[in-house]
C-alpha cells in the first residue's frame, strides 16, 4: 500500500512539473499556431515541413521580428490524422489564441484543417497542399504555396513534344494526389498533340506491377508517365528493367527527386526523370544562405518540404508587413496581390488563393547525380536522350 | 437512497453537465469531446456483439466505413441534411451485416473473426473500385461546417443510445440468452436456444450504430476517403476500449472510451514519440492483471448489480 502510495505521489509530482513546464505564450510575441505529422503515415515529410517553419522563425526574429514582435510557432502532432488536424486546429485558435496560423503537411489533412480556420475566419497559409479541389470550396482564407499536382509532370510532356514523341501511357497510385497528378498529366498531354495510350490506377501497396508493365510493353508508348509515391516508383522502374520495358521517356512525380530513390535503384535509376518542387541548386534569391543555415540548424540538407514551408513562411511575413497588421481581411487584400520571388521560387495566385505562379522542375539521373533539365531557364545540363533499351545501359 | 437511484442521479447529473459544455466550453474541448462520444459509440456497438456472444469482430470499422460514405454521398449527391443523412448509414451498415451475418456467424472458432477481417478489406476494396460513384482514392468532400455543436449532440445521442440499449438487453431474457452463447453455445442449444438467430439479431444491432457515427464524422470531417475511413486501427481501437472497461457491462465501453482517450489526450501531448508504446504496455497490463476490465473486476468485488 505504501509502495503504491508513492507511486502515485511520484507520478502526480512529475505530472505537475510537466505541465508547469508548458509556459503560455507571452504577450510580446506574435504566435504562430500549426499542426504538423509528426507521427503516422507523413511523420518524414511532416518533420522536414516543421524544421523550414521553425528555421523561418529563426530568420525572422534575428532579424528583429513582425512589427516590432517576435513571432513563436506553437506546434502540435496531428498523427497525420484528419480529425485529429481538425482538433488541433480548435485548440490553437479557441485555447491557445494564436495569432496566425500556418497550413499541416499534406492535401488531405489540409483540407480538414482549413475548415476551422476558415470557420473562425483565421488567415491560413497552406504550405503543403497540391490538390486543387481544395480551392475550389470558395474559402476565403486560405492561399497556395506549391504546385498543384496536375503541372507536376509538365516538363515531361514539354520535353518528349520538343523530341516529337506521339504516344504515351500514364499509371497512377489511386490516391487524391496521385490522381490528380495523372489526370493533369493526360490533360497536358493531349492538349500538346500526344495520344494516350494507356491509363490504369493501382491501389496504395500495390508492390506487383507486371500485369500493368506487360500490357504497356505491348503498346510500346514513347513515353510512360507516372503519378506515384516513393515505394510504388522505385518497384515500378525495378520491374520495368525486369520486364525490359524501354519507352524513350520514363518519368515519376514523387519519390524520383529523394536520394534515396537512387540508392536503392544504383545503375537502374538512371535516365529516370524526376519532377520536384524545388532543388537546392536553383537560382532563387536567398536560396544559398538559406541551404546553409538549414545545414548548420539540422544537420541535414533540405528537401522542397523545408522550403516550401520557408517560402510560405516568408510570403506570410511580407504580407504582414505589407498590411501592417494581423487583420485576416487586410492580409487576404495583400495576398490576393503580392507577386515575389522567395527562396522556394515565384508566389502569386488568383482570387481563389490558387497558386498561378510557382514552377515545378525535372530533373533526370545522370551518372548518379540529379540534374535539372527543365525548364530551360534553370536548367543545369541537357537530358540525355533517347534512354537506350535496357540491355545496352 | 438505493443504490439505484444514487447511479440514476448521477447519469442525470453526468447527462445535464454534458448537456451544456458547448455552451461554454471551447472549440477544442468540444472536438475532444465528440471523439469521446464518438469511440463510446463504437465501443459499445462491438460490445453488443462480440461482449456478448463473445464473437469477436475485427471488421467492425466496416460498418463505420459504409456509413461514413452513405452519409456523405447523401450529403453531396442528394443534397440531403447532414442529420437525416447521418442517421441513414444505419441501413446499409445493417444489411451488409445481414448478408454477411446469416452465413458467417454459423462458423464456430475463430472463423468470424477471420471473415469478418477480410470483409473490412472487401469493402474498402469496392469503395475504391467504383470511382464514378465514390470517387475512388480521392474520396468525397462535403461541405465544410460552421458549427460543431449540433455534430456534439448528435454524436452525444448515439452514445446514449447505444447504452441505453445494452442496458435494456442486459436486462432483458435476449440479454440472458446472448451471454449462454458466450458461456457455453452447446448448452444453449441445448436448452432450446435458436442461437444463430440470437447472434444475428445482436449483429444487426451492433452494426447499425457504427454506420450511424460513419455518418456524423463523415459530415464533421468534412472529407471521407477509403483510407481514413476502414482503417483496421479503428476496430482495434474500440476493442481495446471495450475490454479496457468491461466487455459484456452497460457502461464498461463508456468507462473505457472516456479513460482511455483522455489518457491518450494526456500522455500523447507530453511524450510525443513514447505515447505509443506507454498506451501499449497499459493495454498489455489490463489484459494480463485485470481480463474482465474495470468495472468487471469492481461488479466481482463489489458485488455490484449486473446491469451497470
Amino acid at each position: 500500500m505504501r509502495t503504491a502510495f508513492r507511486s502515485v505521489t511520484g507520478l502526480v509530482t512529475a505530472l505537475v512539473i510537466l505541465a508547469g513546464s508548458w509556459t503560455p505564450a507571452l504577450a510580446q510575441e506574435w504566435t504562430v499556431g500549426a499542426s504538423i505529422s509528426l507521427t503516422g503515415t507523413y511523420a518524414k515529410p511532416g518533420k522536414y515541413t516543421q524544421e523550414g517553419y521553425l528555421l523561418c522563425e529563426k530568420d525572422i526574429n534575428d532579424k528583429g521580428g513582425l512589427l516590432g514582435r517576435k513571432i513563436r510557432f506553437v506546434v502540435y502532432d496531428d498523427k497525420s490524422d484528419p480529425p485529429t488536424a481538425i482538433k488541433l486546429y480548435e485548440k490553437l485558435i479557441t485555447e491557445d489564441k494564436v495569432d496566425l496560423v500556418m497550413g499541416p503537411y499534406s492535401s488531405p489533412v489540409t483540407n480538414a484543417a482549413s475548415t476551422v480556420s476558415e470557420k473562425y475566419k483565421k488567415l491560413m497559409m497552406a504550405s503543403l497542399a497540391a490538390t486543387t479541389s481544395i480551392w475550389e470550396r470558395g474559402f476565403k482564407y486560405l492561399f497556395m504555396t506549391i504546385s498543384p499536382a496536375e503541372v507536376y509532370l509538365e516538363g515531361l510532356v514539354d520535353l518528349a513534344v520538343e523530341r516529337g514523341l506521339k504516344t504515351v501511357a500514364v499509371i497512377n497510385e489511386d490516391t487524391l494526389f496521385s490522381k490528380a497528378a495523372a489526370k493533369g498529366t493526360i490533360e497536358l498531354a493531349k492538349k500538346k498533340g500526344m495520344q494516350v495510350v494507356f491509363h490504369e490506377a493501382y491501389p496504395k501497396g500495390t508492390t506487383d506491377f507486371s500485369a500493368l508493365l506487360i500490357k504497356i510493353k505491348s503498346l510500346n508508348p514513347d513515353v510512360i508517365a507516372a503519378g506515384s509515391y516513393f515505394d510504388d516508383a522505385v518497384a515500378t522502374t525495378r520491374q520495368m528493367k525486369e520486364l525490359d520495358v524501354n519507352p524513350k521517356m520514363y518519368g515519376v512525380t514523387v519519390g524520383g527527386d529523394l536520394p534515396e530513390f537512387y540508392k536503392l535503384l544504383g545503375k537502374t535509376a538512371e535516365y529516370v526523370y524526376g519532377s520536384s518542387q524545388w532543388e537546392k541548386g536553383l537560382p532563387y534569391p536567398g536560396i544559398k544562405e538559406f541551404v546553409t543555415n538549414y545545414e548548420k540548424m539540422w544537420n541535414r540538407e533540405p528537401v522542397y518540404h523545408s522550403a516550401a514551408a520557408y517560402g510560405a513562411c516568408q510570403v506570410y511575413a511580407e504580407a504582414i508587413k505589407r498590411a501592417g497588421s494581423l487583420d485576416s481581411d487586410k492580409l487576404r487584400a495583400e495576398l490576393l496581390k503580392i507577386k515575389m520571388k522567395t527562396i522556394f521560387g515565384d508566389y502569386q495566385v488568383d482570387e481563389r488563393g490558387f497558386q498561378v505562379a510557382h514552377k515545378m522542375v525535372l530533373h533526370q539521373w545522370q551518372d548518379a547525380k540529379k540534374v535539372t533539365v527543365w525548364p530551360a531557364a534553370v536548367s543545369e545540363g541537357k537530358p540525355l536522350y533517347p534512354t537506350p533499351p535496357w540491355q545496352r545501359r | 437512497m438505493t443504490a439505484r437511484a444514487g447511479v440514476l442521479a448521477f447519469l442525470l447529473v453526468a447527462v445535464a453537465g454534458l448537456a451544456v459544455v458547448p455552451l461554454f466550453a471551447s472549440g477544442y474541448h468540444v472536438t475532444f469531446i465528440i471523439q469521446v462520444f464518438m469511440w463510446m459509440a463504437l465501443a459499445g456497438s462491438w460490445n453488443l456483439i462480440s461482449g456478448f456472444t463473445g464473437y469477436v469482430s475485427f471488421g467492425h470499422v466496416a460498418f463505420f466505413g459504409v456509413g461514413a460514405y452513405t452519409g456523405a454521398l447523401l450529403i453531396t449527391k442528394a443534397g440531403w441534411h447532414w442529420l437525416p443523412a447521418g442517421v441513414a448509414g444505419a441501413a446499409p451498415a445493417a444489411a451488409l451485416a445481414l448478408v454477411i451475418g446469416y452465413p458467417c456467424l454459423r462458423l464456430k472458432g475463430p472463423y468470424f473473426a477471420i471473415a469478418m477481417l477480410g470483409l473490412n478489406e472487401v469493402v474498402r476494396a469496392l469503395v475504391s473500385y467504383f470511382e464514378g460513384f465514390t470517387g475512388g482514392g480521392s474520396g468525397l468532400s462535403l461541405p465544410p461546417i460552421l458549427s460543431i455543436a449540433p455534430v456534439y449532440y448528435a454524436m452525444g445521442g448515439t452514445a446514449a443510445a447505444v447504452t441505453l440499449l445494452t442496458y435494456r438487453i442486459i436486462t432483458s431474457q435476449f440479454g440472458l440468452r446472448l451471454l449462454s452463447i458466450r458461456e457455453d453455445e452447446v448448452a444453449a442449444e441445448v436448452m432450446g436456444i435458436n442461437t444463430a438467430r440470437l447472434k444475428l439479431y445482436a449483429f444487426l444491432l451492433s452494426a447499425a450504430f457504427p454506420g450511424i457515427v460513419g455518418g456524423f464524422y463523415a459530415w464533421y470531417a468534412s472529407h471521407v476517403e477509403p483510407l481514413s475511413v476502414f482503417p483496421l486501427l479503428t476496430t482495434i481501437t474500440m476493442i481495446i476500449m471495450c475490454l479496457f472497461g468491461g466487455k459484456g457491462t452497460v457502461f464498461g465501453p463508456v468507462l473505457g472510451a472516456g479513460l482511455l482517450s483522455v489518457f491518450q489526450e494526456l500522455v500523447w501531448a507530453r511524450f510525443l514519440f513514447v505515447h505509443q508504446a506507454i498506451f501499449g504496455a497499459l493495454i498489455v497490463g489490463v489484459v494480463l492483471l485485470i481480463p474482465r476490465g474495470i468495472l468487471g473486476v469492481l461488479q466481482q468485488r463489489y458485488q455490484l448489480p449486473r446491469s451497470i
